[in-house]
Protein backbone atom coordinates (compact mmCIF):
# COMPACT_ATOMS: atom_id res chain seq x y z
CA UNK A 1 0.00 0.00 0.00
CA UNK A 2 1.06 3.58 -0.71
CA UNK A 3 2.47 5.32 2.34
CA UNK A 4 4.58 8.30 3.29
CA UNK A 5 7.52 7.43 5.48
CA UNK A 6 7.76 10.19 8.08
CA UNK A 7 10.77 8.97 10.01
CA UNK A 8 12.77 6.13 11.48
CA UNK A 9 12.35 3.11 9.20
CA UNK A 10 15.77 1.51 8.61
CA UNK A 11 17.70 3.71 6.17
CA UNK A 12 14.72 5.16 4.34
CA UNK A 13 14.77 8.91 3.90
CA UNK A 14 12.32 11.12 5.78
CA UNK A 15 9.07 12.26 4.18
CA UNK A 16 9.51 9.92 1.24
CA UNK A 17 6.60 8.26 -0.50
CA UNK A 18 6.66 4.62 -1.43
CA UNK A 19 5.09 1.23 -0.94
CA UNK A 20 4.85 -0.59 2.36
CA UNK A 21 4.42 -4.31 2.00
CA UNK A 22 5.04 -7.61 3.73
CA UNK A 23 7.61 -9.73 1.88
CA UNK A 24 8.07 -13.20 3.36
CA UNK A 25 9.26 -12.59 6.90
CA UNK A 26 10.00 -8.87 6.49
CA UNK A 27 8.23 -5.57 6.33
CA UNK A 28 9.51 -3.67 3.31
CA UNK A 29 9.37 -0.03 2.37
CA UNK A 30 10.24 0.65 -1.24
CA UNK A 31 10.46 3.96 -3.03
CA UNK A 32 9.59 4.02 -6.71
CA UNK A 33 12.22 2.11 -8.65
CA UNK A 34 14.68 2.03 -5.79
CA UNK A 35 15.82 -0.93 -3.71
CA UNK A 36 13.66 -1.38 -0.65
CA UNK A 37 14.60 -1.25 3.01
CA UNK A 38 13.47 -4.13 5.20
CA UNK A 39 12.87 -4.91 8.83
CA UNK A 40 12.20 -8.46 9.92
CA UNK A 41 8.72 -8.89 11.33
CA UNK A 42 10.21 -10.88 14.20
CA UNK A 43 12.02 -7.70 15.27
CA UNK A 44 8.81 -5.66 15.49
CA UNK A 45 7.78 -5.00 19.08
CA UNK A 46 4.90 -2.55 18.85
CA UNK A 47 2.32 -1.49 16.34
CA UNK A 48 0.26 1.55 17.08
CA UNK A 49 -2.42 3.24 15.04
CA UNK A 50 -3.19 6.95 15.24
CA UNK A 51 -5.00 9.61 13.28
CA UNK A 52 -3.85 12.97 12.01
CA UNK A 53 -5.40 15.78 10.08
CA UNK A 54 -3.05 17.60 7.79
CA UNK A 55 -3.14 20.48 5.39
CA UNK A 56 -3.04 19.45 1.76
CA UNK A 57 -0.92 21.07 -0.91
CA UNK A 58 2.26 21.45 1.09
CA UNK A 59 4.34 24.61 1.05
CA UNK A 60 3.02 26.01 -2.28
CA UNK A 61 -0.52 25.83 -0.94
CA UNK A 62 0.53 27.44 2.36
CA UNK A 63 2.24 30.30 0.54
CA UNK A 64 -0.78 30.72 -1.73
CA UNK A 65 -3.08 30.90 1.26
CA UNK A 66 -0.85 33.46 2.94
CA UNK A 67 -0.80 35.58 -0.20
CA UNK A 68 -4.54 35.48 -0.79
CA UNK A 69 -6.15 38.89 -0.14
CA UNK A 70 -8.82 39.70 2.46
CA UNK A 71 -7.98 36.63 4.52
CA UNK A 72 -9.24 34.35 1.79
CA UNK A 73 -6.42 31.93 2.53
CA UNK A 74 -7.80 31.29 5.98
CA UNK A 75 -11.13 30.24 4.53
CA UNK A 76 -9.35 27.91 2.14
CA UNK A 77 -7.40 26.47 5.10
CA UNK A 78 -10.66 25.53 6.77
CA UNK A 79 -11.39 23.06 4.00
CA UNK A 80 -7.95 22.22 2.64
CA UNK A 81 -7.13 19.45 5.06
CA UNK A 82 -7.32 15.71 4.93
CA UNK A 83 -7.42 12.95 7.51
CA UNK A 84 -4.72 10.32 7.54
CA UNK A 85 -3.87 7.26 9.55
CA UNK A 86 -0.47 7.11 11.17
CA UNK A 87 1.16 3.75 11.75
CA UNK A 88 3.85 3.81 14.41
CA UNK A 89 6.15 0.82 14.69
CA UNK A 90 8.59 -0.04 17.43
CA UNK A 91 11.33 -2.51 16.52
CA UNK A 92 14.77 -3.61 17.61
CA UNK A 93 17.96 -3.99 15.61
CA UNK A 94 20.40 -6.89 15.72
CA UNK A 95 22.14 -5.38 18.78
CA UNK A 96 18.91 -4.93 20.69
CA UNK A 97 18.74 -1.17 20.12
CA UNK A 98 15.22 0.20 20.04
CA UNK A 99 14.01 1.98 16.91
CA UNK A 100 10.76 3.62 15.99
CA UNK A 101 9.21 4.38 12.62
CA UNK A 102 6.18 6.40 11.63
CA UNK A 103 4.22 6.04 8.40
CA UNK A 104 1.35 8.12 7.10
CA UNK A 105 -1.32 6.18 5.26
CA UNK A 106 -4.64 6.86 3.61
CA UNK A 107 -7.49 6.74 6.10
CA UNK A 108 -8.57 3.18 6.78
CA UNK A 109 -5.40 1.56 5.48
CA UNK A 110 -3.57 1.75 8.78
CA UNK A 111 -5.93 -0.74 10.34
CA UNK A 112 -5.47 -3.13 7.43
CA UNK A 113 -1.70 -3.07 7.82
CA UNK A 114 -1.91 -3.37 11.60
CA UNK A 115 -4.20 -6.38 11.34
CA UNK A 116 -1.85 -8.01 8.85
CA UNK A 117 1.07 -7.52 11.19
CA UNK A 118 -0.88 -8.75 14.18
CA UNK A 119 -1.85 -11.85 12.22
CA UNK A 120 1.86 -12.52 11.84
CA UNK A 121 2.43 -12.40 15.54
CA UNK A 122 3.28 -8.75 16.25
CA UNK A 123 1.83 -7.64 19.56
CA UNK A 124 0.52 -4.34 20.79
CA UNK A 125 1.94 -3.26 24.13
CA UNK A 126 -0.56 -2.44 26.83
CA UNK A 127 1.29 0.74 27.82
CA UNK A 128 0.43 2.32 24.50
CA UNK A 129 -3.31 2.10 24.95
CA UNK A 130 -3.74 5.86 24.75
CA UNK A 131 -4.04 6.70 21.09
CA UNK A 132 -3.40 10.13 19.61
CA UNK A 133 -6.33 11.50 21.57
CA UNK A 134 -5.76 15.09 20.63
CA UNK A 135 -5.31 14.21 17.01
CA UNK A 136 -8.43 12.11 17.05
CA UNK A 137 -10.33 14.92 18.69
CA UNK A 138 -8.95 17.31 16.16
CA UNK A 139 -9.90 15.00 13.33
CA UNK A 140 -13.43 14.53 14.60
CA UNK A 141 -13.80 18.26 15.23
CA UNK A 142 -12.65 19.06 11.75
CA UNK A 143 -14.96 16.55 10.15
CA UNK A 144 -18.00 18.38 11.53
CA UNK B 1 48.35 71.10 4.18
CA UNK B 2 46.15 69.55 1.49
CA UNK B 3 48.87 67.03 0.68
CA UNK B 4 49.17 65.94 4.31
CA UNK B 5 45.38 65.49 4.57
CA UNK B 6 45.42 63.39 1.43
CA UNK B 7 48.32 61.35 2.77
CA UNK B 8 46.60 60.68 6.07
CA UNK B 9 43.38 59.57 4.38
CA UNK B 10 45.36 57.21 2.12
CA UNK B 11 47.05 55.79 5.20
CA UNK B 12 43.64 55.36 6.85
CA UNK B 13 42.28 53.51 3.82
CA UNK B 14 45.36 51.26 3.69
CA UNK B 15 44.96 50.53 7.38
CA UNK B 16 41.31 49.65 6.93
CA UNK B 17 42.07 47.35 4.01
CA UNK B 18 44.79 45.66 6.07
CA UNK B 19 42.36 45.10 8.94
CA UNK B 20 39.69 43.72 6.61
CA UNK B 21 42.16 41.36 4.96
CA UNK B 22 43.55 40.20 8.29
CA UNK B 23 40.15 39.65 9.91
CA UNK B 24 39.14 36.45 8.10
CA UNK B 25 42.45 34.88 9.15
CA UNK B 26 42.04 36.00 12.74
CA UNK B 27 38.51 34.74 13.27
CA UNK B 28 39.13 31.08 12.48
CA UNK B 29 42.20 31.24 14.66
CA UNK B 30 40.12 32.48 17.57
CA UNK B 31 37.52 29.80 16.96
CA UNK B 32 40.17 27.12 16.83
CA UNK B 33 41.69 28.34 20.08
CA UNK B 34 38.32 28.34 21.75
CA UNK B 35 37.59 24.90 20.42
CA UNK B 36 40.87 23.44 21.55
CA UNK B 37 40.63 24.92 25.03
CA UNK B 38 37.08 23.64 25.35
CA UNK B 39 38.16 20.27 24.11
CA UNK B 40 40.95 19.97 26.64
CA UNK B 41 38.73 21.00 29.48
CA UNK B 42 35.86 18.70 28.73
CA UNK B 43 37.26 16.10 26.31
CA UNK B 44 33.81 15.72 24.81
CA UNK B 45 34.80 13.05 22.38
CA UNK B 46 35.72 10.69 25.21
CA UNK B 47 32.08 10.37 26.12
CA UNK B 48 29.49 8.14 24.61
CA UNK B 49 25.80 8.56 25.16
CA UNK B 50 22.88 6.21 25.29
CA UNK B 51 19.51 7.74 24.51
CA UNK B 52 16.76 6.21 26.62
CA UNK B 53 13.17 5.98 25.45
CA UNK B 54 10.99 8.94 26.26
CA UNK B 55 9.09 8.78 29.52
CA UNK B 56 5.66 10.36 28.98
CA UNK B 57 5.21 10.86 32.73
CA UNK B 58 1.58 11.28 33.64
CA UNK B 59 0.69 12.81 30.34
CA UNK B 60 -1.32 11.20 27.60
CA UNK B 61 1.29 11.64 24.94
CA UNK B 62 0.69 9.69 21.75
CA UNK B 63 3.15 6.88 21.06
CA UNK B 64 4.00 8.48 17.73
CA UNK B 65 5.18 11.60 19.58
CA UNK B 66 7.30 9.54 21.98
CA UNK B 67 8.88 7.70 19.08
CA UNK B 68 9.40 10.89 17.10
CA UNK B 69 11.15 12.61 20.03
CA UNK B 70 13.37 9.57 20.58
CA UNK B 71 14.32 9.17 16.92
CA UNK B 72 14.95 12.89 16.45
CA UNK B 73 17.09 12.97 19.60
CA UNK B 74 19.29 10.14 18.32
CA UNK B 75 19.65 11.88 14.98
CA UNK B 76 20.36 15.35 16.36
CA UNK B 77 22.87 14.08 18.92
CA UNK B 78 24.75 12.28 16.15
CA UNK B 79 24.85 15.53 14.20
CA UNK B 80 26.44 17.49 17.06
CA UNK B 81 29.56 15.24 17.14
CA UNK B 82 29.64 16.05 20.86
CA UNK B 83 29.84 12.36 21.66
CA UNK B 84 32.10 9.69 20.30
CA UNK B 85 29.16 7.35 19.85
CA UNK B 86 25.42 7.54 20.24
CA UNK B 87 23.71 4.35 21.38
CA UNK B 88 20.05 3.54 21.38
CA UNK B 89 18.11 2.31 24.37
CA UNK B 90 18.59 -1.44 24.78
CA UNK B 91 21.76 -1.61 22.68
CA UNK B 92 23.82 -4.49 24.07
CA UNK B 93 27.08 -2.92 22.87
CA UNK B 94 26.55 0.03 25.20
CA UNK B 95 26.86 -2.10 28.33
CA UNK B 96 30.56 -2.70 27.79
CA UNK B 97 31.80 0.75 26.76
CA UNK B 98 33.53 3.07 29.24
CA UNK B 99 32.56 6.73 29.77
CA UNK B 100 28.94 6.17 28.97
CA UNK B 101 26.35 8.78 29.77
CA UNK B 102 22.64 8.05 29.68
CA UNK B 103 20.21 10.64 28.39
CA UNK B 104 16.83 10.42 30.09
CA UNK B 105 13.90 12.43 28.76
CA UNK B 106 10.72 13.00 30.72
CA UNK B 107 7.83 14.92 29.24
CA UNK B 108 6.60 17.61 31.61
CA UNK B 109 4.11 19.54 29.51
CA UNK B 110 2.36 18.85 26.28
CA UNK B 111 -0.12 21.01 24.45
CA UNK B 112 -1.69 19.28 21.51
CA UNK B 113 -2.07 21.76 18.72
CA UNK B 114 -3.89 21.74 15.43
CA UNK B 115 -2.36 22.38 12.06
CA UNK B 116 -5.68 23.60 10.70
CA UNK B 117 -6.22 25.99 13.61
CA UNK B 118 -2.74 27.38 13.07
CA UNK B 119 -3.47 27.93 9.40
CA UNK B 120 -6.83 29.57 10.03
CA UNK B 121 -6.08 31.74 13.06
CA UNK B 122 -2.26 32.09 13.02
CA UNK B 123 -2.22 32.91 16.73
CA UNK B 124 -3.67 29.70 18.20
CA UNK B 125 -3.23 25.99 17.67
CA UNK B 126 0.45 25.78 18.53
CA UNK B 127 1.80 22.36 19.50
CA UNK B 128 4.08 22.71 22.52
CA UNK B 129 6.34 20.26 24.28
CA UNK B 130 8.39 20.72 27.43
CA UNK B 131 10.75 17.98 28.55
CA UNK B 132 13.23 17.50 31.36
CA UNK B 133 16.50 16.07 30.14
CA UNK B 134 19.03 14.43 32.41
CA UNK B 135 22.47 13.21 31.47
CA UNK B 136 23.49 10.59 33.97
CA UNK B 137 26.53 8.44 34.49
CA UNK B 138 26.13 4.70 34.72
CA UNK B 139 26.12 5.04 38.51
CA UNK B 140 23.16 7.40 38.31
CA UNK B 141 25.01 10.64 39.01
CA UNK B 142 23.43 13.56 37.19
CA UNK B 143 25.96 15.58 35.19
CA UNK B 144 23.52 17.76 33.31
CA UNK B 145 19.89 18.57 33.89
CA UNK B 146 17.91 20.91 31.70
CA UNK B 147 14.34 21.74 30.82
CA UNK B 148 13.90 22.25 27.12
CA UNK B 149 10.98 23.40 24.99
CA UNK B 150 9.99 22.61 21.46
CA UNK B 151 6.98 23.87 19.58
CA UNK B 152 5.47 24.55 16.21
CA UNK B 153 3.56 27.80 15.99
CA UNK B 154 2.94 28.64 12.37
CA UNK B 155 3.83 26.26 9.58
CA UNK B 156 4.35 22.54 9.72
CA UNK B 157 2.74 19.42 11.09
CA UNK B 158 2.30 18.69 14.78
CA UNK B 159 5.18 16.21 14.71
CA UNK B 160 7.52 19.03 13.72
CA UNK B 161 7.46 20.08 17.38
CA UNK B 162 9.41 16.92 18.20
CA UNK B 163 12.08 17.83 15.66
CA UNK B 164 12.40 21.34 17.06
CA UNK B 165 12.55 19.93 20.58
CA UNK B 166 15.30 17.46 19.73
CA UNK B 167 17.29 20.18 18.00
CA UNK B 168 17.02 22.37 21.12
CA UNK B 169 18.10 19.49 23.36
CA UNK B 170 21.11 18.77 21.16
CA UNK B 171 22.00 22.46 21.11
CA UNK B 172 21.77 22.66 24.90
CA UNK B 173 24.01 19.65 25.33
CA UNK B 174 26.46 20.91 22.75
CA UNK B 175 26.83 24.25 24.48
CA UNK B 176 27.12 22.76 27.95
CA UNK B 177 30.30 21.32 29.35
CA UNK B 178 31.23 18.92 32.08
CA UNK B 179 34.59 17.76 33.37
CA UNK B 180 36.01 14.79 35.16
CA UNK B 181 38.44 11.97 34.57
CA UNK B 182 35.87 9.26 35.05
CA UNK B 183 32.20 8.67 35.36
CA UNK B 184 32.09 8.91 39.12
CA UNK B 185 33.86 12.27 39.22
CA UNK B 186 32.01 13.87 36.38
CA UNK B 187 30.42 17.15 37.36
CA UNK B 188 28.68 19.87 35.51
CA UNK B 189 30.80 22.98 35.17
CA UNK B 190 28.67 25.09 32.94
CA UNK B 191 25.41 25.14 31.14
CA UNK B 192 23.23 27.33 29.02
Amino acid sequence: MRVTHLLGFANASKNSTGTLSIQDDSLQFQRNGKPGTKVKIAFLRDVFLGAESKQVGGLPMTLGEAAAPFGGGRVVSLFAHKKYDTLTLGYVDADGGIHGAIFQLEKGQGEVMRNELMARGVTISSHHVQPAKASDAEASHESK
Amino acid sequence: MKASKCGSSIALVIGLVAVILALPDMLPGQTAAAKSSGGEATSPTRWKVQVDQVDPGNLELAYSFQIAIYENLVEELKKTTRFQQVFRDGDLKASAVPNLLVLKTTVEKYTAGSETRRAVTTVSGATKLTVRNQLLTREGKVVLERTVNGDVRFFGSNLRATHNLARNVAKTIKQSSWSGSGQATATLTGQL
